[in-house]
């Protein structure tokens, strides 16, 4: 197939080739989604460069589970699940050692985010308000796109504690991304 | 339904991707690491491939397979002879080509065949 069908071909077209071994697709679905992915990745809390490890990563179970992939949802938050299992794995294996340390970096910037609230910020800078489990719930439940179940899962961590961390976060970004609002203090529409 | 709004909000938030300059380095560096991956496979599964195949040739080789088969095609030859020339009209029975070697070049043919099949389902796999 020539790149010219490839680039105007739909992402369930590219998903039949690719699964039938066409790599020229899946690049074709690198391409179009890669961002979108590496993205959540540093939202989650990766850095740049790791973001940047995790999602190829992703893209390569991708391709090899891509027969697994049944359409029900779109290609890219397939992916974005995958690549999310992937770095929740990695940050729990860091994370003993690396969330003290973090946490009071977090603690940090919390102080500066207080004073600049009034003004809007974009929501990667909001993000940067959160601790790292703070962060990892609300960026799987809102970014990619899991349950609070899931989310526990994934993280092997209590229900409760995910939806607490998950409750006081989105505090903190209603703080930062719309100062002054009053959005009440209703359940979450994430659910179990 | 603030609190729903809010939320409608912050997942469409998330669903923006900024645009990364170096996305095309990204797909290609990716579509590289595809590539490395079905190399390295092909390589591995022909180095095991070939390490079978020494490991069973030796095996055969040092049971006497050969020589016995040999004693065997031997034996039979003339009676298959016999029987095949019943059978085909003499103007189709091959001069100067003795009946058992081709009954060892129909074995090594299929042997090819057999190794084509397999090689066409690894890389289906």
């Amino acid at each position: 197939m020539s790149d010219q069908p490839v680039a105007a071909a739909h992402d369930l077209e590219l998903v039949a080739l690719a699964a039938a071994g066409g790599r020229a697709a899946f690049g074709e679905l690198v391409r179009r989604h890669g961002s979108a992915v590496r993205a959540l990745l540093r939202r989650m809390g990766a850095d740049s460069s790791l973001a940047d490890d995790v999602a190829q990563d992703a893209f390569l179970a991708a391709f090899e589970q891509i027969a697994d992939f049944r359409g029900e949802g779109t290609f890219q938050a397939w992916v974005k699940r995958i690549a999310a299992r992937l770095y929740v794995r990695r940050w729990r294996r860091e994370a003993r050692q690396a969330l003290a340390a973090v946490a009071a970096e977090a603690e940090a910037d919390d102080t500066h985010a207080e004073a600049g609230a009034a003004n809007r910020i974009d929501l990667d800078e909001a993000l940067k308000a959160l601790t790292p489990a703070e962060r990892v719930c609300v960026t799987l439940c809102y970014g990619g796109g899991m349950s609070h179940g899931e989310a526990a899962a994934a993280l092997n961590t209590p229900l409760g504690t995910v939806k607490s961390h998950v409750k006081r976060g989105l505090d903190k970004l209603r703080q930062r991304l719309a100062p002054g609002r009053d959005f009440g203090a209703v359940e979450s529409t994430v659910h179990g | 339904m603030a609190e729903f709004m809010f939320e409608r909000e912050l997942e469409r938030m998330f669903a923006e991707a900024p645009a990364f300059p170096d996305a095309q380095l990204f797909a290609v560096q990716v579509e590289e690491r595809l590539a490395r991956g079905w190399t390295f496979r092909r390589f591995l599964i022909g180095g095991l491939g070939a390490v079978g195949g020494v490991i069973g040739g030796a095996q055969l080789l040092g049971s006497g397979v050969l020589s016995r088969a040999g004693e065997l095609t031997a034996a039979s030859q003339h009676y298959a002879a016999a029987q095949v020339a019943q059978l085909l009209p003499t103007n189709l029975t091959p001069s100067g080509f003795p009946l058992g070697e081709a009954l060892w070049m129909s074995a090594a043919l299929a042997l090819v065949a057999v190794g084509l099949a397999l090689t066409r389902a690894i890389r289906e796999i």
